[in-house]
């Protein structure tokens, strides 16, 4: 059942999206990404409305979600799931470049599952998103689906 | 007042100056003269000219109060006087008057023997005594006075002896034998001198009522004189504590205006400062990653097409990404170090630096390394930030000793002052030129090549900003290859930012 669950990996960058979809080849994970470029198309993804209006309906393993995002913030999107008693349960980890405090904090505070700082050096940057992949995609058990209202 | 003195001296100079074309030797020398005053006033403190000021002030006033003092009791010792002489005039005449009644009453009594009218005799004869003590105490200090006042006691005595002796005559004889007395009189010259002397008594007296007269309402003119110059001292001294008090009101509100003003724009510096650095953190990060990131896909892309010399000119790209980054997250802490809030609790050092030692065992793998490990104190301070600051220290010596066979790290506290509590860390490393110690505290200052130690060389900067946020110093003592010592001070009160 996991494998089949897609990862949502919310990144405005095309160069940090390429990036961490090469590290995801890797291990063979990228076809189950799901990219979405702003915070405004990952609710878009989450409620099933607009361009993935006809999508299958489930919610992700997991998102990984980018704090500075143009449109609808990561901390705005965090907000809006964890708000949400369909998308709580989705685990939800901050990828991001700020290591301040107040980021970290308030994530936490919003109910982020993990917070994970982009590391500078490649290599690492490739571990982490690999590790980050394996974890969430696939040995993490996700929550059982919860009817809500927006599913048919 | 000072300030008043300053503004109004250098007007009344050209006012002098400029007219006095004439006679200019006198008013040129005059003149430079107090400039020189104005010149030696203006180079003053504030404080002195204030100090001087008052006390000159204060020395008119006191000046003033003196001499009106010994003023008002000259006039009290004339007022004083001039009841005496008054006094003594009075008695004088009245002792003239009974000396007169004695005198025409015994001459009654020798004609007709009737004893009634040597009332006056008997009257004088009993009270002259009384007379000459009261008249001697009225001029006990006029010794001319003194001297009128024993020839009158004489000339009274006489005459009173004289009378006496015709009364008993009179007595004696009847009237026949004190007919020629009855019709002259007695001591008739006694009687004339007593006059004349007690005329020039009075005389005397009214003169010294008129000399003091006139020194009283010279002396009343000068006080009254005086006492308006002490009037206008006050009203001076007065103006100028007013002025000064006024001037100090308007100053500390203006740096108090100051101050607020300069708190917002530090607080509006602030602000940007953390946006900058939050943004420095988020998007100077990214494209860094991205160069390491590319550099790496090229690499392993083209792995086949590129020379060895191609590949390392990949890897110092991804490299210096790489420390590019190391150096932004170093500043970005350095940064958040001066503007985080600091906690004051009690930090128990022993504990800390055990803690530390952990964190760095690391480090130390395949390490040979003697500690020494004094017992520490209890500080107050920032845990997390005391923290940093053993761990940068405690690692630069583990660093700089890396070429030791046997590193020896000694660790401990001089508690001599009262005052504050010295921590040091020592090592027998490679250490470094005295002579270079100034810069070992600043912001990416290194001492040793790249290639030598690793490092941003942020740490001591690090180090010295917290330690100077807890109010304390930082120092390092070192002889090239000879180890280095390093030095923090800790205030016993925290009273910093």
């Amino acid at each position: 059942m996991t494998a089949t669950k897609p990862i949502l990996l919310a990144e405005d960058n095309p160069r940090d999206a390429e990036l961490a979809l090469a590290a995801m080849e890797e291990y063979h994970l990228a076809d189950k990404v799901i990219l979405c470029h702003d915070g405004a198309e990952v609710l878009d993804y989450l409620y099933c409305r607009g361009q993935f209006k006809t999508r299958l309906h489930g919610n992700p393993a997991v998102v990984f979600l980018d704090l500075k995002m143009p449109k609808i913030d990561g901390l705005e999107v965090l907000r809006t799931i964890k708000s949400d008693e369909t998308l709580k349960p989705i685990p939800v980890v901050m990828l991001t470049s700020s290591r301040e405090e107040r980021d970290l904090a308030e994530s936490y505070a919003l109910g982020a599952n993990a917070y994970v700082v982009k590391p500078v050096e490649f290599h690492q940057f490739l571990k982490a998103v690999k590790e980050l992949g394996i974890f969430w995609g696939v040995i993490n058990e996700p929550p059982p689906e919860v009817p809500g209202r927006h599913k048919s | 007042m000072q300030d008043l003195q300053r503004e109004h001296a250098p007007p009344s100079e050209t006012r002098g100056g400029v007219p006095h074309t004439r006679g200019e030797d006198r008013s040129g020398s005059r003149r430079s003269f107090a400039e020189r005053l104005v010149v030696a006033f203006q180079r003053w403190s504030i404080e002195r000219r204030v100090l001087v000021g008052f006390g000159l002030v204060f020395a008119g006033i006191l000046v003033i109060s003196a001499v009106s003092y010994r003023n008002m009791t000259v006039l009290f010792r004339n007022t004083h006087q001039d009841q005496r002489s008054h006094e003594l005039i009075e008695l004088l005449v009245g002792m003239g008057t009974r000396m007169d009644e004695a005198e025409i009453g015994h001459r009654r009594y020798l004609v007709t023997g009737d004893e009634s009218y040597l009332k006056g005799f008997h009257i004088l004869d009993e009270r002259i005594p009384d007379y000459i003590r009261y008249a001697r105490e009225l001029t006990r200090d006029i010794p001319e006075q003194r001297q009128h006042v024993d020839l009158l006691n004489q000339l009274m005595q006489k005459q009173l002896e004289a009378e006496r002796a015709a009364i008993t005559l009179r007595g004696r004889t009847g009237f026949e034998g004190v007919r020629d007395i009855a019709l002259t009189g007695v001591a008739k010259a006694e009687l004339e001198e007593f006059h004349r002397i007690q005329a020039q008594m009075e005389h005397d007296e009214n003169r010294s009522i008129y000399g003091r007269g006139i020194q009283s309402a010279a002396i009343t003119r000068n006080t009254i004189g005086l006492l308006s110059v002490g009037a206008f001292l006050l009203f001076v001294l007065l103006a100028s504590v007013y002025y000064l008090i006024r001037h100090d009101i308007t100053e500390r509100r203006r740096v108090a205006a100051e101050l607020e003003r300069r708190g917002e724009l530090l607080e509006a510096a602030n602000k940007e400062l953390e946006a900058f650095s939050y943004s420095v953190s988020h998007d100077l990060r990214a494209p860094l990653r991205h160069i390491d990131g590319y550099a790496s896909l090229l690499e392993k892309s083209a792995q086949q097409l590129l020379d060895d010399k191609s590949k390392r000119y990949l890897q110092t790209i991804s490299e210096s990404a790489t420390r590019m980054g190391q150096l932004i997250d170093d500043l970005l802490v350095f940064s958040r170090m001066g503007r985080q809030e600091m906690l004051r609790s009690a930090v128990n050092l022993d504990q800390l630096v055990k803690s530390v030692l952990h964190d760095l065992r690391h480090d130390m793998q395949d390490r040979n390394i003697s500690w020494s490990i004094g017992a520490l104190p209890e500080v107050k301070g920032d845990p997390a930030m005391l923290r940093q600051v053993f761990s940068n220290l405690i690692g630069n010596a583990v660093k700089f000793t890396n070429t030791r066979p046997l590193a020896t790290i000694e660790i401990g506290s001089d508690q001599s002052s009262p005052a504050e509590t010295v921590i040091f860390v020592r090592d027998n490393g490679v250490g470094f030129d005295m002579q270079y110690a100034g810069k070992l505290f600043g912001v990416f200052q290194r001492l040793h090549r790249a290639n030598e130690f690793e490092g941003t060389g942020i740490g001591l900067a690090n180090v010295r900003r917290i330690i100077h946020r807890h109010g304390g110093r930082t120092w390092a003592e070192s002889e090239l290859g000879r180890g280095a010592t390093f030095f923090f001070s800790l205030p016993t009160k925290m009273e910093s930012t």
